[in-house]
């Protein structure tokens, strides 16, 4: 019996495409019929509709429009959004969408995006922002011909996420150290790894123990793709490198490299090495799951970690709710050596490389755009960001007021998003960026740089004033220091599916998560040995040919970002 | 009763050839009867093989069926001249042997011994208890088992500490050799209680008699097993051993995806995960069919052979 299930999960994708593929052109031709007569009929009155939409990044905030925020949404523009998120990797998903030729209404495909637009599947929205889409426009300003998708096909297929003319205040990624163990070690400088290694060495060696249970050094987190963020892109930041992904960018040849061949690279590996060998990196790193390793720092006895803001969020907020301050904690700019810069505050202007798209099955494409045209608009900007007026802030003097209690709840809750439904549509949808005014002056995120420093905690103020700093980014070099990035971020940059590059970039992110732990947990002997193979491996699954063909696309997009 | 004699053939009817249409005619309720379930068996089973002819194909999603690019074995080749395909491939085969050698003699024992407990409120107990870990999913025994075996605390170590067996607890999760084992184990724990059901019910239909038979001769409770109870369950035994060999190649991705980790990946990979990375999260849909093509006729044939070879054996046989 399971062998014959087999058989048939087999072919059953296979034979939907071939369905599909025969009635494909017949619906196509109805949908659209049927999306003027709508667009005809509504005429702005906001008439029910259910869009369905698809998320390839979890949000698990997600609280089917149920909240308050939610409940305001539907009421002002009729609009209610049926959000699907991925189990697992939202690649899989997407890619039998496009191979059975049957997609919802709004699509976020992150960085999959150019298999639906390979297979057809998603509309321009070009002319119907040109038609329909005032707010957009305001929104994107001038970096609305970056979302076009390339030179030879000058279409609009998505609206790109993040925020637009984000001005930079927090640091995204970092080395983070227990408040208590610098404010115990009297504040020492932590620029370098050597720096951060001492800092945990001393503090491991007074403190063993923390509320009864055994002291982690550092704990780092390998578990999938999460491997990224907290082990093999600091690689790049403490050498110097700003957030490309797998790439680094020489910045006046703009050659990319594959980044986990740089030699600078090998060094710092080395110095993991060095942390695991002396017993400073907890042994558990490179096995355990997302949710052990948060659990591990909600426990307030991981003293160092190497990883994203986001990545950590939750446990930090758990902390703060425990009262327990001092264990949450500070993000210091460390590099290999004094030779580097962190570039954490470099610009990468913006890039639109990802965002929400109309699929071709839309119900009713024009409704859908004004949907997210309505969501670029001050009103929903404010709503997302602020909440509802009366029950999340006030108006006083013309002024946006979040009282101190909702504040309160705002920083330490973990679940506030879900209950409240703030922040649930913004990303991936379009947003402003952090510092972005409205007409009447102020900011449409609740950030600006008083309300950051308002949200420290006492301890954290305590320690921002013994590095002699307001904020954390001001230990970071400042974003000032250093040029836009004339390719925005080169993460965004898809390499087309159905080239060899892709199957190369898989099998090089597949060596780097195996080799680079077996790195770090050889005897120290070894390591030379071990990086000298994982580099010959990287060779032969056709590195330098990728790094060529992704030069070529490089070029490409600066050209295209910068006519 | 009627219908009883229409179903011998060919005893009063001199020609033989009207008689088989005639017999069909007969027959033809039940015919009827059973026509849903053939339509059923040919549009799931049999119309989505229809499929396979994308392994031939550079597929690319929104095309017709006319627009597509044939590229014959194109796909094999390929497939069949990456390292990393025979990599997964053994890792396939090594967890289903192994599964297949614990996962099955063990269910058989335990049935055999809880068969032989007489007070039956003792014996139904353990037997729920044994098959309860069936219904836990897989997510919540990884969960489970990577605490046991974890360096922090993990009992496992916990007790091996204790005991002055080892000095430094052992990371179990990040040794690549031992991957095969855990997932074993895990399997053997999850599923023993479930799998050997079918055995109990096998056994339980044993005739009393022989047993009462047994005893009197004087053998002796290991002879009345050995003489008695597994010849008895012999029939169910084959067809299940048979089956099994079927799903060898077919071992699904769930256990391995869970409890692995980078550390263990070059044990870990199996096909199915391999179909996943490689073929439909790259798009290469084409790719991926071949891949099943290759696993479905390697199951066929480890299937047949087994059949062939357990029919000369045994007189047995699933087909």
């Amino acid at each position: 019996m399971r062998k014959k299930s087999k058989l048939l999960a087999l072919s059953m994708a296979s034979v939907m495409v071939i369905l599909s593929a025969c009635t494909g052109s017949n619906s196509g031709g109805n949908a659209s019929e049927g999306n003027e007569a709508n667009a005809g009929a509504n005429g702005g009155s906001p008439e029910p509709i259910t869009l369905t939409m698809f998320s390839a990044d979890m949000n698990t905030n997600y609280e089917n429009m149920k909240s308050d925020v939610g409940k305001k949404i539907t009421e002002l523009t009729g609009v209610k959004l049926e959000i699907d998120y991925p189990v697992g990797d939202p690649k899989q998903k997407i890619s039998l969408m496009a191979a059975s030729n049957e997609y919802p209404d709004l699509i976020f495909a992150k960085n999959e995006v150019n298999m639906l637009v390979e297979a057809g599947g998603l509309i321009d929205l070009a002319p119907l922002i040109e038609e329909y889409g005032p707010n957009i426009k305001k929104l994107y300003g001038d970096y609305l011909k970056r979302l076009r998708w390339s030179k030879d096909d000058p279409s609009i297929y998505f609206l790109g996420a993040y925020g637009v003319n984000e001005v930079q205040w927090k640091p995204k990624d970092g080395f983070m150290l227990q408040h208590d163990v610098v404010k115990e070690l009297g504040y020492p400088e932590i620029k370098t790894v050597k720096d951060f290694e001492n800092a945990i060495r001393a503090y491991l060696e007074k403190h063993p123990t923390i509320d009864g249970q055994p002291t982690i050094g550092l704990s780092l987190l390998a578990d999938d793709w999460r491997i990224a963020q907290s082990v093999t892109n600091p690689a790049v930041f403490s050498t110097g490198g700003s957030d490309d992904g797998e790439w680094y960018i020489d910045e006046t040849t703009q050659k990319p490299v594959v980044h986990f061949t740089r030699p600078e690279e090998k060094e710092y590996f080395k110095w993991l090495n060095h942390m695991y060998n002396s017993g400073l990196i907890d042994p558990e790193s490179f096995v355990q799951k997302y949710d052990q390793y948060k659990a591990k720092i909600a426990s307030g006895r991981v003293l160092g970690l190497i990883d994203s803001e986001w990545q950590f969020r939750e446990p930090m907020q758990a902390l703060r709710q425990a009262g327990k301050d001092e264990r949450t904690y500070g993000m210091y700019p460390v590099t290999l050596n004094e030779t580097f810069q962190n570039r954490n505050f470099q610009s990468p202007g913006y890039s639109g490389g990802v965002g929400v798209a109309i699929s071709k099955d839309a119900k009713d494409p024009v409704r859908a755009i004004k949907f997210l045209d309505w969501l670029c608009s001050d009103e929903a900007q404010i709503l997302n960001n602020w909440g509802v007026e009366g029950i999340h802030y006030t108006i006083q003097d013309g002024k946006r007021v979040i009282s101190k209690e909702e504040m309160a709840k705002r920083t330490t809750d973990p679940e506030y998003g879900k209950k409240t439904g703030i922040g649930v549509y913004l990303y991936p949808f379009p947003e402003y960026g952090a510092g972005v005014t409205d007409a009447t002056g102020q900011t449409y995120k609740i950030e600006n740089e008083q309300q950051i420093i308002d949200s420290y905690s006492d301890v954290e103020k305590e320690v921002l004033a013994g590095y002699g700093a307001k904020m954390w980014k001001d230990l970071y070099p400042q974003s000032s220091e250093f040029p836009v990035k004339p390719w925005g971020s080169a993460w965004q940059i898809n390499i087309p599916q159905d080239t060899d590059g892709a199957i190369t970039m898989q099998k090089s992110l597949e060596l780097l998560r195996k080799r680079v732990p077996e790195m770090i947990m050889a005897k120290p002997e070894q390591f030379d040995g071990l990086w000298d193979s994982f580099q010959a491996e990287l060779d032969k699954a056709g590195v330098h040919e990728l790094e060529k063909q992704f030069e070529g696309l490089l070029k490409d997009k600066i050209a295209l970002f910068n006519d | 009763m009627e219908n009883l004699s229409l179903l011998q053939p060919a005893t009063a009817v001199p020609a033989r050839k009207r008689s088989k249409w005639r017999l069909a005619f007969e027959q033809r309720y039940l015919f009827l009867m059973s026509l849903p379930f053939v339509i059923w068996l040919f549009v799931f089973s049999y119309l989505p093989l229809w499929g396979w002819t994308m392994a031939f194909q550079k597929f690319k999603p929104g095309r017709t069926f006319g627009e597509q690019q044939w590229v014959g074995l194109d796909n094999f080749v390929q497939l069949f001249r990456e390292p990393h395909f025979y990599m997964v491939l053994r890792n396939t085969l090594a967890m289903s042997f192994m599964g297949l050698a614990v996962g099955y003699t063990i269910p058989v024992v335990f049935a055999i011994l809880l068969n032989e407990i007489r007070w039956s409120p003792f014996k139904r107990s353990i037997q729920t208890i044994s098959y309860l870990p069936h219904f836990v999913s897989w997510v919540v025994v990884a969960g489970i088992i990577t605490k046991m075996l974890s360096t922090d605390g993990g009992i496992v170590n916990e007790i091996l500490l204790a005991l002055n067996l080892i000095d430094q607890p052992i990371q179990f999760m990040a040794k690549g050799e031992w991957f095969w084992g855990i997932v074993t184990m895990s399997d053997l724990w999850k599923e023993m209680g479930w799998n050997s059901i079918i055995f109990l019910a096998a056994i339980s239909g044993i005739d009393n008699e022989q047993y009462e038979a047994a005893k009197v001769d004087g053998a002796s409770r290991l002879r009345r097993m050995w003489h008695i109870t597994l010849p008895g369950i012999r029939p169910t035994l084959m067809v299940m051993l048979i089956l099994s060999i079927g799903w060898l190649t077919s071992i699904g991705f769930e256990k391995q995806y869970l409890l692995g980790n980078s550390l263990v990946q070059d044990y870990s990979e199996v096909l199915d995960l391999y179909v996943l990375n490689y073929g439909i999260n790259l798009g290469r849909y084409s790719f991926g069919t071949a891949i099943g093509i290759v696993n479905s006729l390697v199951a066929i044939t480890l299937l047949l052979l087994s059949n062939r070879i357990f029919k000369r054996i045994t007189n047995e046989s699933v087909i």
